[in-house]
């Protein structure tokens, strides 16, 4: 039972590590070269310690160190408890979707199975749902709280936006779980040991769907109306500074490692490598013991999880630097007039493929 | 791959609401593409209203049970479901004149019509509480949506708003007595409660009691009896007159159907601790809306006040608790339709362009006027009034019998007093037709299909009054 | 059956002290320097003209209205997606029904510009 809970600890302090440690400080980094890549520009390359650059990576550790000494500033007017809470609220649904993801398989380690995922929910879908929509209460708290016109647009726009684009998300999975027939994602990605069973060939409208719509629930570019900096300042954390700043930073650059870890494990077979089971791995890796095969095969597979993560990732900057922001009316038009029917019909077409083919 | 079994539907007997849900769909449809004349939309609506009254007759072994015994169609839920399409064709038919007067443009109007029809079937044959709550909550958003109907005007929006609000409450009341009964029975099935009870195995006594009381008051606020009958002068006066007529006949047959089935089948065994307090509901039901009925000066209004009182005389079946209660407010509902759509026809025809003439003073002189409408209307206000040989007489005949027969002889005795109460106003209106002049001149809006309803709801009064044999064997 | 949760729980707590603790050192650390002008909300350098405080265009209500709609016939897909190979032919036809009553719902709120935005 220790032994159970100290496993369960690890995990959960390398998911911390990975998103919160890892993932969101590099990936502001990696926005910005990026774009200067893009756009042909230099970028990121002042920071340095003792004339040393490392194309920028100092920048890093200068954003950290900048924005826990800037003044936490809450303006005249706001309130202060709701204004100090929202940024908590939208940041604490970003740490805890990843409980359920699996980011490998299940492997022996000195004859004990370990499952690499925090909690194997049979709900596991359904909780993220649930989880990820609360992070709408934080930014129209953000908005409302402030006592600032573009914040209140801000957030407003949110509230309309992440409602609008939950239904249109919560459809297009609708496909997936017809096909998996479970909502367990170890399970999901257990069953996508198969190439052929990978969810981009059963699925391939509900994966386009899913990621646009997912695109807009995370309030990116082209889906970036909330905050849009050409109209609204910055729409509804205008009135916010220093770490509380952040954290609206970091939840979205959390939520988009979300994003690709799970789109990786609906579609694109989670850990597992294409022609590759797990035996094959355990077989191949045979003379080193089972613990041994079996720590090689860890390694591979996370390693193999978080390397489809980051091609997603990866994706969502290279859609942020290629298309223009939609207007608002377009975005909800977008949601409710093309994506929901789309949706629709996607369920009732896999429903009459499933049911053809049996 | 074991395969889920389709459960077994008798889609037959589920027919008349099936077919109003297509025919309520496809009249939302059609009025998207309709465009200002909404005649198509009238039509579609009265051939799906026939429609599902034949298709009521259609099982042909009675009873039918559906959904694991959760819904019936019986001989008295065939009965109310004829009901409920007859008054909503009524409506239907007084709104064809009213609407376009009134500015009543919307095509969802008659959708609603039909929905909340469909929630009115739904209501007469469950036999569950979570399909009475499914029943009573499409009946009451479809109301409040009626209710308020006419957006120019604030006395409607007030109804709809006041409704909702109140509506709403009593909503929360009824689904917590309904929760308590199922936490103190662990069943949500009528039948299974008054087995659970019979067999004593309940798990406490308290919380059946507490349920039971939050139950009246939940059915209390629905069926409009005192002291939850605030809302209905107000609604009453502020909705379109043809909704009204409607909310005083389909939806409160409907409630008052669900609430006799509830207290009749799922908890008679407990029968005397709740008979009491139903009693005194009733007893105050029936005073407070007749006495609150004489003081009126606007028609609408007193027509409240007195559907209130008429909730108090049906409350009386209710306590009755045997078959002859059930078969008696069925009687009573349907010669009630008769005798308030014909009331509000003339309401209706009463109107004007731009007022809708509903202060009672305006009847003045009518009998001189128009001999042919005041006849109608003496004759709705003597049957309301339960004079023979209207079918007033014979619906409060029933109902005083079905309640003697359990030894209720006190509560009828003031229910008897009360009807002559009530003549007092009917006839105050009869009197002021003959025996005043009018102040002014009416330019009565004689719409041949609102005098047509009126003619049907005198026949009806009458024949039903006379001939009570046909339509009573039917309600058996 | 709760266990499951056990590490989602703690992964939450934890996560409550990851977001409250940052919110800590950011009003410990940053320097607090006052006054008047500065504390005025942001206006684009103008003094705020309107409270934001007031009501807001009833195109929002609508969309709220719209989600509560759909999200609940959303929810019902759910546990019937997870047995549609079990409910096979039976369950197909029921949510084709579903799915033409929600369609005209989607039909009714289009053609009546629920869904414009102007």
């Amino acid at each position: 039972m220790f032994v159970d809970f100290l496993i369960t600890l690890v995990k959960i302090l390398f998911i911390f590590g990975v998103t919160v440690g890892f993932f969101a400080p590099v990936l502001t980094w990696v926005e910005r070269k990026q774009s200067a890549i893009m756009q042909d520009r230099i970028g990121a390359n002042r920071a340095d310690i003792l004339g040393f650059t490392a194309f920028g990576l100092f920048h890093i550790i200068a954003d950290a160190l900048k924005m826990f000494t800037k003044e936490d500033f809450i303006p005249r007017g706001a309130n202060k408890a709701l204004h100090t809470l929202s940024p908590i609220v939208a940041l604490i649904p970003a740490l805890i979707t990843f409980a359920v993801i699996p980011f490998g398989g299940v492997y022996t380690l000195f004859g004990k199975e370990v499952n690499l995922v925090i909690s194997d929910l049979d709900v596991g879908l359904l909780f993220i749902f649930a989880v990820a929509s609360i992070a709408t209460y934080g930014y129209v708290i953000a908005g409302w709280s402030s006592n600032n016109n573009w914040s209140l647009l801000g957030s407003i726009r949110v509230a309309a936006q992440m409602i609008s684009y939950e239904v249109t998300m919560g459809l297009t999975i609708i496909g997936i779980l017809m096909v998996y027939g479970t909502m367990r994602l170890t399970e999901i990605g257990a069953i996508q040991e198969d190439f052929w069973r990978w969810g981009i060939f059963l699925q391939p409208v509900g994966f386009f769907l899913f990621f646009a719509a997912s695109i807009a629930e995370n309030k990116r570019i082209p889906f970036d109306a909330p905050e849009a900096e050409s109209e609204l300042v910055a729409g509804y954390f205008t009135e916010y500074s220093g770490l509380k700043f952040g954290m609206f930073f970091m939840a979205e650059f959390v939520e988009m490692v979300t994003i690709g870890a799970i789109v990786t494990l609906l579609f694109f077979g989670g850990w597992n490598l294409p022609f590759v089971t797990m035996d094959g791995i355990l077989s191949m890796f045979d003379f080193l013991g089972e613990t041994g095969a079996n720590i090689i095969a860890l390694l591979i597979h996370v390693g193999v999880f978080f390397a489809k993560v980051c091609f997603f990732i990866f994706f969502q900057m290279i859609v942020r630097w290629t298309l223009p922001r939609f207007r608002y009316d377009q975005i909800m038009k977008l949601g409710w007039k093309i994506l929901l029917p789309l949706s629709l019909a996607n369920i009732l077409i896999t429903g009459a493929v499933i049911l053809a083919l049996e | 791959m074991e395969h889920i079994p389709a459960p077994a539907i008798d889609f037959i007997s589920l027919a008349p609401a099936l077919i109003l849900s297509v025919f309520g769909m496809l009249v939302l449809l059609m009025d998207l593409f309709a465009g200002k004349n909404k005649n198509l939309l009238v039509f579609a609506s009265l051939v799906g209203l026939v429609l599902a009254g034949v298709s009521a007759f259609a099982p042909k072994a009675l009873p039918v049970v559906s959904f694991g015994g959760s819904y019936v169609v019986d001989h008295l839920s065939v009965f109310f479901t004829l009901i409920f399409v007859f008054s909503s064709a009524l409506t239907i038919l007084l709104s064809i004149e009213y609407n376009p007067r009134n500015g009543i443009r919307a095509g969802e109007y008659y959708a609603l019509i039909l929905f909340c029809t469909v929630g009115m079937i739904l209501l007469a044959s469950a036999t569950d509480l979570i399909m009475i709550f499914l029943g009573i909550e499409v009946v009451s958003i479809c109301l409040y949506v009626l209710a308020g109907i006419k957006r120019g005007d604030v006395k409607s929006n007030e109804a709809a708003l006041k409704y909702f609000l109140l509506g709403a409450f009593a909503t929360g009341f009824l689904v917590y007595g309904m929760t308590l009964l199922y936490g103190a029975t662990g069943t949500t099935k009528l039948a299974g409660i008054a087995e659970v009870i019979h067999s004593g195995q309940t798990n406490s006594d308290t919380l059946l009691l507490l349920g039971t009381v939050l139950l009246i008051i939940g059915f209390g606020f629905k069926v409009a009896s005192v002291p939850f009958h605030m809302w209905a002068p107000d609604v009453y006066e502020g909705a379109p007159s043809p909704v009204t007529a409607f909310m005083a006949v389909g939806p409160k047959a409907a409630a008052l159907v669900a609430f006799y089935r509830v207290f009749a089948t799922a908890i008679p065994e407990i029968g005397t601790t709740w008979d009491t307090l139903l009693m005194v509901v009733a007893v105050a039901t029936m005073v407070i809306g007749n006495f609150g009925a004489i003081v009126q000066t606007n028609i609408k209004r007193l027509l409240a006040y007195s559907s209130i009182s008429h909730v108090g005389y049906l409350l009386i079946a209710i306590i009755a608790r045997n078959s002859l209660g059930g078969s008696a407010i069925a009687y009573y509902m349907m010669a009630y339709a008769f005798m308030i759509f014909g009331t509000f026809g003339i309401v209706i025809l009463l109107g004007e362009k731009n007022s809708e003439n509903l202060e009672i003073k305006n009847y003045a002189g009518l009998g001189v006027k128009q001999p042919a409408i005041a006849l109608c209307m003496t004759v709705f206000m003597l049957s309301l009034g339960g004079m023979p040989p209207f079918a007033g007489f014979i619906a409060k005949f029933y109902i005083f019998g079905a309640a003697i027969k359990e030894g209720y002889v006190v509560l009828v005795v003031i229910a008897v007093l009360n009807s002559v109460v009530s003549l007092y106003y009917y006839l105050k209106i009869v009197v002021l037709m003959y025996m005043k002049d009018s102040e002014r001149e009416l330019e009565l809006s004689m719409g041949p299909i609102t005098l047509a309803v009126v003619a049907i709801a005198v026949f009806g009064t009458i024949e039903m009054g006379l001939f009570p044999d046909p339509i009573l064997q039917l309600t058996q | 059956m709760l266990e499951q949760y056990i590490g989602a729980t703690v992964m939450f707590i934890m996560a409550i002290g990851i977001a409250c603790g940052m919110v800590f050192m950011t009003s410990v650390l940053g320097p607090k320097r006052h006054f008047a002008e500065k504390m005025e909300p942001f206006e684009c350098g103008e003094k705020q003209i309107v409270s934001p405080h007031q009501r807001f265009s009833v195109k929002f209500y609508l969309v709220a209205v719209l989600f509560v709609l759909f999200d609940i016939e959303a929810v019902f897909f759910f546990p019937w997606a997870i047995l549609f190979k079990k409910l096979g032919m039976f369950g197909f036809v029921e949510m084709l029904f579903f799915i033409i009553i929600l369609g005209v719902g989607l039909c009714y709120v289009w053609i009546k510009g629920g869904l414009d935005w102007e």
